[in-house]
């Protein structure tokens, strides 16, 4: 990884949110190396957003552990796509939480379906003889009135 | 450099370096470290630095297995930038934390792209298999392969595309050629004339799309 001079890392290290992504749009768009520590930076803000929402939203959703840790990777390197974008991106502890979240909302193995109506198959029986019944007045359809 | 400046600036930094290691200490502990006409300067600045850094990973669960993986995964992939950027390692992390094989997708690209053949799908595998491995310049790749990519690891094309830029100072690799088009310098002879019979159209758009330009 290209590295800034270590007075200069302290000081990526001590910029808050906004001017670290404010530097990272610069070392982007300037294709400079060092935007990698930056992102580095980031990432290290990010990642604890990332694996919070993720085990939250995970165990709610009925992920199991591993499948919890294969979320929060997925997501790490979700973020890491979005910020190689040289456009403002948001404050990385929202867009952690929005990548996470999506990361963990896509179809796993383990998760249940949800329930399902299934439509009951009518048990219908014939009886032999019931028309010429009705026909001859032997029995009368079922109404409100008789019954 | 006075003495007591000296003193001020090595008790910054050693508070700058605890922090960094999660092993900040109390203020106190910093102030006690300069001269008593320095405290209020010293004080001032390490509020702004903790300020400025907010709480410690480690206080929001930097010691679990997932953070330490998921920071793995982001030493990697920076680590791996090269002539596509980082486009490569976030392709494999992303394929491996979903637990998908290169073959699925490899399946999925050819139905996105419409290769049908045996041919066009192996030169598909071949490529992606080199992309995914660093083997390409992502100047190099048509904005088709990567919509294609970006719809099917579900993520946003724009953020596939800015991925690939390759990095400032990566390894001169140059593009292979792509079929059918001039690639600069001679190669050398093969040792074997060339087979002849026509060139399969689908290897040749696969080729472009990986080798083309945005274009392509």
């Amino acid at each position: 990884m290209a590295e800034f001079d270590p007075i200069e890392e302290r000081a990526v290290e001590m910029l808050d949110d906004v001017q670290l992504e404010a530097l990272r749009i610069k070392t982007v768009s300037a294709n400079d190396e060092r935007f990698e520590f930056v992102l580095w930076n980031l990432c290290l803000r990010g990642v604890a957003v990332i694996e919070k929402v993720c085990r939250s939203r995970g165990k709610a959703s009925g992920l199991d552990e591993q499948e919890i840790e294969l979320a929060i990777e997925d997501a790490a390197a979700r973020m890491l796509l979005r910020f190689s974008r040289p456009d403002p991106q948001p404050q990385v502890h929202a867009l952690a939480a929005e990548i996470a979240a999506a990361c963990v909302e896509r179809s796993w193995p383990s998760q249940k379906c949800a329930p399902r109506l299934t439509s009951r198959t009518p048990n219908l029986r014939l009886i032999s003889g019931l028309d010429e019944a009705i026909e001859t007045g032997k029995v009368h359809p079922n109404d409100w009135e008789s019954s | 450099m006075s003495a007591g400046e000296d003193a001020l600036e090595r008790a910054f930094w050693q508070a700058v370096d605890d922090l960094k290691e999660g092993e900040a200490k109390p203020i106190e502990s910093y102030l006690r470290l300069v001269p008593r006409e320095q405290r209020d300067e010293l004080g001032g600045m390490l509020a702004d630095l903790f300020l400025a850094r907010g709480p410690a990973p480690g206080s929001e669960g930097g010691e679990s297995d997932g953070y330490r993986r998921a920071m793995a995964i982001v030493d990697e992939v920076l680590g791996s930038r090269g002539t596509a950027g980082i486009l490569p390692g976030t392709l494999k992390a992303m394929r491996n934390a979903r637990g998908i094989e290169p073959d699925t997708v490899v399946e999925q690209l050819a139905a996105d792209l419409g290769v049908e053949g045996e041919g066009g799908r192996r030169a598909l595998a071949r490529n992606y298999h080199r992309l995914e491995n660093g083997a390409l310049l992502g100047s190099k790749l048509s904005r088709r392969l990567l919509g294609a990519l970006a719809s099917v690891f579900g993520v946003d094309a724009v953020d596939v595309a800015a991925a690939a830029r390759p990095a400032a100072q990566g390894p001169g690799l140059r593009s292979a050629p792509a079929m059918g088009r001039s690639g600069g310098a001679a190669p050398p002879a093969p040792s074997h004339p060339p087979l002849p019979g026509p060139a399969d159209p689908e290897v040749e758009f696969v080729e472009r799309l990986f080798h083309g330009g945005p274009d392509a």
